[in-house]
């Protein structure tokens, strides 16, 4: 009987443990999640990136009251008239780069193992981010281009405390422009001018009269040139005088020519110097010693040095800082037109 | 003649025999009571009997007792804390010497505790509350005597996170009751509400100075003698403490003084004398070592060998080793730390009895800092009494004075910026001197910086019974605190710019409170119900006259000094606030088996919203004590048992009445008139509303195998809710902020008292008993204004004792309400080949967007959230949580015959803190001209290149390359605000050790005593932890190490106590 009891008594001395401990551990509070927040927006509605160029669209997302981490999901992309927009949707063999470029690297071949092709849509948004990517391999010849009004898309913003829609936002691509400074129609893709000029010019005198000669006196032409034969992808320099006969390019004799731009094989011949060299130009946004400050444009320079009146050294050269984002064979000719440079000694 | 003297002897026995006979004869017994445990005698045991009982001796120094009482009487031996002996006389007794024995009690079922405004006994308390004897906080001298309490009670949570003498740790009861985080960068303290003896002691005022110091740096906690303790009521849910609703929302603690209780008066004579010890010092690299890790630096990291050789040479620290201003060694701790001795001493005289008593107590406390220039000293004379002619009438006094002194120092409360930044000097720099200009230094020790607090605090209650069972009382209690700090700094430290500063404050509490009590027994079915109202009012104010350019060093003033640069007035911490407050209760207990309570008041501020005047705060509690049941009574090994409940409301106001009302502002002038504007900061809240916390309770109380295991578990789930939080304006509004009450927080747990006592009989000399508390806690945001989910606070950080914009804490709904806003390191890039690349462009990940900041071999490996490629701002996550979910600890008291030895552990557990002194050590190494102490890291895993190539490590590191100094500034990779620096805070500390010897009996008699005891104690003994800074106690209440405080020191004690 006692023992019955002390059973019992244990029973109610657990039982009311268990309730004790029980209600305490139970959790009245509410639960810990993400928050979707009702100020968060796209700061950049209307994208307008240049095709044939990988270009990011970042710093575009106001977090607000958000928090991280999110996700982001592009959506619905559409033509304006609603009808579906396939080559927003499929995937495109795209280079993508696996390590990074250092403006170091000693052969083509090591750049290129540094890049490989994966398949990813052209316009890209990343997951996370709310970044854009459109990628270098989205061409005119298939996605709507401006003036069209070309693209509508939603893009979903969730995480695990909700979702929101952002509706409407715009991609209205211009028409590829190749190479920079570029002399062509935004709207149209169609050049303006034959050719550009020089981006720099020093103390460069006229065979001729003597005189400095200005922006006026050089037109440089980028141009792709298949008639050339070479394979791969290469850049070859020429100059030529006012007859747009070739000029030797050893005239230019302080030109840097194995460091003139990170390019590899260099062939120099009497008329032009070629370079195998991996596109675009430059690789990618990083200050190198082949670039400008920011990284945005290749470098090149190209020098001689002569006496002047006195007995001075004169060291003349000019250059040309550029960007070409398309492979292929391409050629940038600088061409004296009205004078030819004096390269002879005062 | 001599017939005639027997005859009467003969007359009178035979009286005698006829009353001894017929039980009307009274006897005369003697006898001595001697106490169960220390086989002492015992004084002052009253003896009784009668029914009702009543009073008719007491027993002397010796024990004896001698009365005289009717053969078949019952005497009754109390004493208070002691079990009654109960002791029929029979005639046998006469003339014998009876031996009484009495005992401590030990069933905490019939300790007193305060709930409400009256003391009842524990087993028919309905409100959780816990009683610590005074006993446990002596014999071990500290400034503050809370913080001895530390692991105690479960639930009081107490981290005694500076060692600056007089100032105060932070104290929670259960759990954080606020986010709010002040502009200096703590956590603003909610602190509960102390009552001494009836008087309100807010210690959660006067931090508006910034940097955990309450006024002018003396706590008022500080001021209470540790000898004149009697007892620590901590009153933690709502329904014990609903009748000091409001201002109860924090918890309150009671704090009872002695008082006397022996006929024959006592006078007590205690002192301590104490050793205090620095902690440890760092090891710091010295001299040559320091300057050549420099050099090697410089000529490893630098970009060529050129450049590295120009800036060294530039740096006549570096390159002229042999000019005597930099050919040091200096050892700069030495200047700051200090082992001191101190001492204290306290006096009381008590006497008296249940109808008249008094108390007077004296004492002295002195201690001097281990960091140089700082000290307190304490001065203090408390006194009551007690005086109750009849049952119906009751009166009591209370006054207590006390005067604290405090040398800051350069240093203010908890930090001593001057001494860390100090003890932080590059040992190459000569050591402190006039012509040597290591200003900090020689301010820690030269700048007169004292500060005086006096407190008087005074309460007169009253009681009287008008008629049976209806008793009207009235308590008035008064507190004024005045403070004065004296600052000077000569002039030869601050540019020819001497300053004084002067600081007066003054506040003073008004508090009154009537009762009307009525109790009537009916049979088995007791009611208790009371009304009462009461009004409270604080006044605060501050004097500050702040001179600079003083006639001379010497001369301070008052003329001579420059009026341009010197500025005096009111500070805007000017306060007056009001309280009223009406309520009642009803109490009903049946048997003492079942009790219900129901309390309610309504309460009014004078900085609640005009639209929101009272707020009303209700508790319900009821008690089933099923120990007590009949059927109980055949389970042997259940001694006692209880179950209860409750639920309650409280408020504490917090804000202003700015906040309210708004202010107003002399403006510019307008055609030559003064004008006056509003303060547009703050736009005014017309329904502001005090904090209310809202609390339920449920526990259960057990006693097993005759109460030699008590237990209670208790888990409680509150609200506390109305929190304030300043939400940002749009600027159309006119006005920067509305300060909204939208913040809510929860805290739910489970805690766990128990008592065990080891030994099984209580008579042997041989005792231990064993105490553990311990609380498991979560603390979660529950609600934020504006429909937000998560917002941040800046924290200021503190390097080499300056304010710094630092990192935030975030807070965010359903996680714990305060968390660190982190980069997340997962460990060491260990090439630059590692790093990663992005995809789009083909460039590592940067650090900020657009800074071209690359990583590299060597940096810290945070992780990229939102995979961007940039480690920014939307990479940073709440990580941690800075407030412990575990505190509690452990109490061992053990005795034999004349010794007894108390070990009192205390520990904190599952916390994060953000080990900054590690973060500060790399850092130093970062900047090679930046001159500060360099500490030895080859015990840290740091990267270092390999041999053929600088881009590729070793492998292993867990710490970035400290030494790429020139990439360091930008990307800081010692940051704080980063999970390589978040560590558990955990740890276990033995905090006092007492061995104790009385005296024995024999000897006492010689030297004409009652009582001797020596003790032996030491203090903050070892701290056991996994932690690798310091000390994982001595950080702030958000969870921050920061170099800056001042550390614990270890006592030594050895104490006296004397009764006569």
């Amino acid at each position: 009987m006692t023992n019955n009891i002390n059973i019992k008594g244990y029973r109610l001395l657990a039982a009311l443990l268990i309730i004790v401990a029980g209600i305490g551990c139970k959790k009245y509070v509410p639960q810990e999640r993400e928050t979707v927040g009702y100020d968060s927006r796209f700061t950049q509605e209307v994208y307008e990136p240049i095709l044939g160029r990988t270009t990011i669209f970042s710093n575009n997302f106001f977090r607000g009251s958000s928090t991280n981490p999110s996700s982001f999901k592009l959506i619905n992309p559409r033509r304006r008239n609603g009808d579906e927009a396939r080559e927003l949707l499929d995937t495109f063999p795209v280079k993508v780069w696996k390590q990074a470029y250092t403006g170091e690297e000693k052969t083509l071949a090591e750049i290129e193992a540094k890049r490989v092709i994966q398949y990813r849509p052209l316009f890209e948004l990343n997951e996370h981010s709310g970044e854009f990517i459109m990628w270098a391999e989205g061409k005119s010849a298939f996605m709507r281009t401006l003036p069209d009004s070309a693209y509508l898309f939603d893009v979903e913003y969730s995480n695990n405390g909700g979702r929101r829609y952002f509706r409407n936002l715009k991609l209205m691509p211009y028409k590829e422009r190749p190479y920079e400074p570029s002399n062509y129609n935004v709207l149209t893709g169609m050049s303006l001018t034959e050719n550009i000029g020089a981006s720099r010019i020093f103390l460069i005198q006229g065979a001729k009269t003597g005189r400095s000669l200005g922006y006026n006196d050089i037109e440089v032409y980028i141009r792709k040139n298949e008639s050339l034969g070479l394979t791969g992808n290469t850049l070859t320099f020429k100059f030529l005088d006012t007859l747009y006969k070739p000029m030797d390019p050893a005239l230019f004799a302080d030109t840097d020519w194995p460091n003139l731009l990170h390019g590899f094989n260099m062939i120099k011949t009497n008329t032009s110097v070629t370079y195998s060299v991996a596109y675009p130009i430059p690789l990618t946004k990083l200050p190198t010693k082949y670039t400008n400050t920011e990284g945005t444009r290749a470098n090149v320079n190209f020098g001689y040095s002569r006496l002047g009146f006195a007995g001075i050294t004169m060291k003349a050269s000019f250059g040309l800082s550029f960007a070409i984002y398309e492979p292929g064979s391409w050629e940038i000719v600088f061409a004296f037109v009205n004078e030819n440079p004096k390269f002879k000694n005062d | 003649m001599k017939k005639m003297f027997h005859l009467t002897a003969f007359v009178l026995l035979c009286v005698m025999t006829f009353t001894q006979v017929y039980g009307q004869q009274k006897i005369t017994v003697s006898g001595k009571v001697t106490d169960g445990s220390s086989k002492e005698p015992k004084a002052g045991v009253t003896v009784q009997t009668g029914k009702p009982l009543r009073g008719i001796g007491t027993t002397d120094e010796d024990g004896i007792f001698s009365v005289s009482v009717a053969v078949g009487e019952e005497l009754v031996f109390t004493h208070s804390g002691y079990n009654d002996v109960k002791k029929r006389i029979t005639a046998a007794d006469a003339g014998r010497a009876m031996n009484i024995t009495i005992s401590l009690k030990d069933a905490s079922l019939d300790e007193v505790v305060v709930q409400g405004f009256r003391s009842t006994k524990k087993a028919i308390a309905t409100g959780s509350s816990t009683v610590i004897s005074g006993r446990q906080v002596q014999d071990v001298p500290a400034s503050n005597v809370i913080s001895l309490l530390q692991g105690k009670v479960a639930g009081l949570n107490i981290q005694n996170n500076t060692g600056s003498p007089g100032a105060m740790g932070t104290i929670n009861l259960r759990g954080l009751s606020s986010i709010k985080i002040s502009g200096d960068g703590m956590l603003t303290p909610t602190s509960p509400l102390f009552i001494i003896d009836g008087v309100p002691i807010d210690v959660n005022s006067g931090f508006e100075y910034g940097f955990q110091s309450g006024g002018v740096g003396v706590n008022p906690l500080a001021l209470i003698p540790p000898e004149d303790v009697e007892q620590f009521d901590v009153l933690r849910d709502a329904a014990a403490t609903s009748q000091y609703g409001s201002r109860g929302a924090y918890g309150v603690i009671l704090i009872t003084t002695r008082r006397g209780k022996s006929k024959v008066p006592r006078v007590q004579y205690v002192t301590n004398m104490f050793l205090n010890v620095p902690p440890p010092l760092r090891e710091v690299i010295g001299g040559k070592d320091e300057r050549m890790t420099r050099i090697r630096t410089i000529l490893e990291n630098d970009t060529s060998l050129a450049n590295a050789y120009a800036r060294i040479n530039s740096s006549l620290a570096l390159s002229d080793s042999l000019n005597p201003y930099y050919n040091n060694s200096t050892n700069w701790q030495a200047y700051s730390f200090r082992s001191t001795i101190n001492h204290q001493h306290n006096i009381s005289v008590l006497g008296g009895d249940d109808k008249f008593n008094y108390k007077t107590n004296l004492n002295y406390y002195d201690e001097q800092g281990i960091m140089v220039n700082t000290g307190f000293k304490r001065y203090s004379l408390n006194m009551n009494a007690l005086y109750s002619p009849t049952n119906a009438f009751r009166m009591q006094v209370t006054l207590n004075g006390s005067l604290g002194m405090r040398n800051n120092g350069d240093g203010i409360g908890l930090i001593q910026p001057g001494n860390a930044k100090n003890a932080n000097n590059s040992s190459i720099m000569p050591p402190p001197s006039l012509f040597s200009e290591n200003n900090s230094a020689l301010a820690s020790v030269s700048v007169q910086n004292n500060n005086k607090t006096v407190n008087i605090s005074s309460s007169f209650d009253v009681q009287y019974e008008l008629v049976k069972g209806l008793r009207l009382s009235n308590l008035l209690t008064f507190n004024f605190n005045t403070g004065t700090t004296n600052s000077f700094t000569p002039s030869y430290l601050n540019n020819d710019i001497s300053k004084s500063l002067n600081q007066s404050d003054r506040s003073s509490t008004l508090f009154n409170r009537s009762i009307l009590n009525y109790a009537k027994n009916i049979g088995d079915h007791e009611f208790n119900a009371y009304v009462f109202n009461e009004v409270q009012s604080v006044d605060a104010k501050t004097n500050i006259i702040s001179l600079r350019q003083t006639a001379g060093d010497q001369i301070q003033g008052p003329i001579g000094y420059n009026s341009l640069l010197s500025a005096g007035g009111i500070l805007d911490n000017l306060r007056q606030t009001r309280i009223h407050g009406y309520g009642g209760s009803v109490a009903y207990n049946y048997d003492r088996k079942y009790i219900v309570e129901l309390n309610y008041r309504l309460d009014g501020t004078s900085i609640n919203g005009p639209n929101r005047p009272y707020s009303e705060n209700p508790a319900v509690s009821a008690k089933w004590n099923f120990g007590f049941e009949d059927f109980m009574s055949e389970i042997p090994w259940l001694s006692s048992g209880g179950l209860r409940a409750s639920w309650g409301k409280n408020i504490t106001p917090t804000g202003s009445i700015y906040d309210v009302h708004g202010r107003y502002q002399v403006g510019l002038p307008y055609n030559n008139n003064p004008t006056v504007t509003i303060n547009q900061n703050v736009v005014p809240n017309e329904n502001y509303l005090p904090e209310t916390k809202t609390e339920s309770n449920l526990a259960l109380e057990f006693g097993l195998f005759n109460n030699r295991l008590d237990a209670t578990i208790e888990t409680y789930y509150r609200s506390i809710d109305n929190q304030v939080l300043g939400i940002n304006l749009a600027n159309i509004t006119g006005f920067t902020k509305y300060n909204t009450n939208d913040v809510s927080l929860v805290n739910y747990g489970l805690e766990l008292t128990t008592r065990f006592r080891i030994t099984k009989d209580m008579n042997k000399p041989f005792q231990w008993t064993v105490n553990f508390t311990g609380e498991l806690r979560r603390d979660v945001l529950t609600r934020l204004p504006d429909g937000l989910r998560q917002i941040e606070t800046t924290i200021k950080e503190y390097r080499d004792g300056r304010l710094l914009p630092g990192t935030s804490a975030i807070h965010k709904i359903g996680k714990n309400a305060i968390s660190n806003l982190l980069y997340h390191t997962s460990g060491v890039y260990n090439s630059t080949s590692d790093v990663p690349v992005n995809l789009a462009t083909g460039i590592r990940q940067q650090l900020g967007a657009g800074t071209g900041f690359y990583f590299q071999g060597g940096d810290p490996k945070w992780t990229d959230i939102n995979g961007d490629y940039i480690i920014d701002y939307n990479d940073m996550q709440p990580i941690g949580n800075p407030i412990p979910r575990m505190t509690g600890g452990v109490y061992s008291q053990m005795s034999y015959k004349n010794f007894r030895l108390d070990v009192q552990v205390a520990y904190t557990l599952l916390r994060d803190i953000m080990n900054i002194p590690l973060s500060d050590m790399l850092t130093a190494y970062t900047n090679p001209f930046s001159f500060s102490a360099m500490l030895p890291i080859d015990n840290y895993k740091y990267w270092k290149p390999s041999a053929t190539d600088k881009s590729v490590g070793q492998g292993g590191a867990i710490y970035a390359n400290p030494f790429d100094y020139r990439r360091a500034g930008t990307l800081n990779p010692f940051r704080v605000d980063q999970t390589l620096f978040l560590e558990d805070g955990s740890y276990w500390k033995i905090n006092t050790v007492t061995l104790a010897y009385n005296f024995g009996k024999n000897l006492l008699q010689k030297l004409h005593m009652t009582s001797a005891r020596v003790t032996l104690s030491a203090y903050n003994v070892y701290t056991f932890s996994n932690y690798s800074g310091p000390d994982p106690e001595l950080v702030t209440a958000l969870g921050r190490d920061y170099s800056g405080g001042y550390p614990k020191a270890r006592s030594y004690s050895i104490g006296l106590n004397v009764q006569f």
